[in-house]
C-alpha cells in the first residue's frame, strides 16, 4: 500500500491507471501537467510518481528535473508514448528510475512500482 | 513526404490499435490531397517538430470513436463526454508517440505536441504548402482516417517550428 502520484494530461489515462492502482491497494493522487505535478509532489509527498512526458503547460521531463533537484530521493517512473533512446537517457539522467512506453501492460507498471517500494 | 515517414507511422498505428483495443488494422488505399481538409465528427491534431515536422490529423465518426473508447476502458460509452474525448485524444497521442519511436530507429528525432481535439463536421483545416498523404486505417468498428502533412525538416532562416495548418475559426457548431 503506497501513495502514487499519477501525472498525465489525459483524464482517460488517469482514470484507467487509478482503477488499476486502487484495485492493487494503493492510494492515488493526480496531476494533469508538470506544474501541478510539482505542487502535488510537494503537498502530497507520494511514495512513487508515474509521469507522462507530452503535456501542456510543462512537460514531464522538465517536471522530473525540478522534482529531483528538490528531492534527490524521488521515485519517478516515466509512463509515456515517447520512447526514443535520447528521451529515455534524458529522463534517467534527470533522475527517473524507470521508463515505460505506452501502450503498457498493467503488470509492467505494477511491477515497476513494487520494485521501487521494496 | 516519402515512404521513410509512412512506414514507421503505419507500423505504429497497427501495433497501438492492436494493443489498446485488440483490433486488427488494415490499410486502405492511400491518397494524396492538397485541398483543405474538411473535418469529420471528430478530428485529433498532433504536430511534430524536429527532424520531421508538420502535423498529423486523425478523423473519425462519433460511432467509431465511441466503439474504440468503449473497448479501451472496457466500459460502454454512449456519448462523447469528456472521458471519451480524452480517450480518443490519448489513442492518437500513443499512435503518434510510437511513430516517433519508429522514426528514431530510422534516424529521425522528433517531438510531438499534446493532442488537440476538434469536434464538429465541415470545419476547414488547410494544410498549406504541400500535399498530405491520406491513410485510411480500417478496423472492424470503422475507419480512422489519418492525414499526414509531414516533411523532413529544412533549414529555415528564422528557425521557427513548421506547423503547416490553418484552422478556420467559424465552426458550424459555434464551438
Ligand atoms: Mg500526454
Amino acid at each position: 500500500m503506497a501513495k502514487i502520484l499519477v501525472v498525465d494530461d489525459a483524464e482517460f489515462l488517469r482514470v484507467r491507471i487509478t482503477k488499476m492502482l486502487t484495485s492493487d491497494g494503493h492510494n492515488v493522487v493526480e496531476a494533469d501537467n508538470g506544474v501541478n505535478a510539482i505542487s502535488q509532489y510537494t503537498s502530497e509527498t507520494p511514495d512513487v510518481v508515474l509521469m507522462d512526458i507530452t503535456m501542456p503547460e510543462m512537460d514531464g521531463l522538465t517536471a522530473v528535473k525540478e522534482i529531483c533537484t528538490k528531492d534527490p530521493q524521488a521515485q519517478i517512473i516515466m509512463l509515456t508514448a515517447l520512447g526514443q533512446e535520447s528521451i529515455v537517457l534524458d529522463a534517467i539522467k534527470s533522475g527517473a528510475k524507470d521508463f515505460i512506453v505506452k501502450p503498457f501492460e498493467p503488470d509492467r507498471v505494477l511491477g515497476a512500482i513494487n520494485k521501487l517500494l521494496n | 513526404m516519402n515512404i521513410t515517414i509512412l512506414n514507421p507511422f503505419l507500423a505504429a498505428a497497427k501495433e497501438v490499435v492492436q494493443a489498446e483495443v485488440q483490433l486488427e488494422v488494415t490499410r486502405g488505399d492511400l491518397a494524396l490531397q492538397r485541398s483543405a481538409f474538411t473535418s469529420q465528427d471528430l478530428t485529433v491534431l498532433i504536430s511534430l517538430a524536429g527532424d520531421i515536422e508538420g502535423v498529423v490529423l486523425y478523423g473519425l465518426t462519433t460511432q467509431t470513436a465511441l466503439a474504440l473508447v468503449s473497448r479501451m476502458l472496457d466500459q460502454e460509452f454512449k456519448e462523447m463526454d469528456a472521458m471519451a474525448q480524452s480517450g480518443i485524444s490519448e489513442l492518437a497521442n500513443v499512435i503518434t508517440g510510437r511513430s516517433t519511436v519508429n522514426l528514431s530507429e530510422a534516424g529521425f528525432t522528433c517531438d510531438i505536441s499534446p493532442p488537440t481535439l476538434v469536434q464538429g463536421q465541415s470545419i476547414e483545416i488547410s494544410t498549406v504548402e504541400f500535399q498530405r498523404v491520406v491513410v485510411p486505417l480500417e478496423t472492424e468498428v470503422g475507419i480512422i482516417t489519418a492525414h499526414l502533412a509531414l516533411r523532413e525538416a529544412q533549414a529555415s532562416a528564422d528557425n521557427m517550428p513548421y506547423i503547416p495548418i490553418q484552422v478556420e475559426t467559424a465552426s458550424p457548431n459555434g464551438a
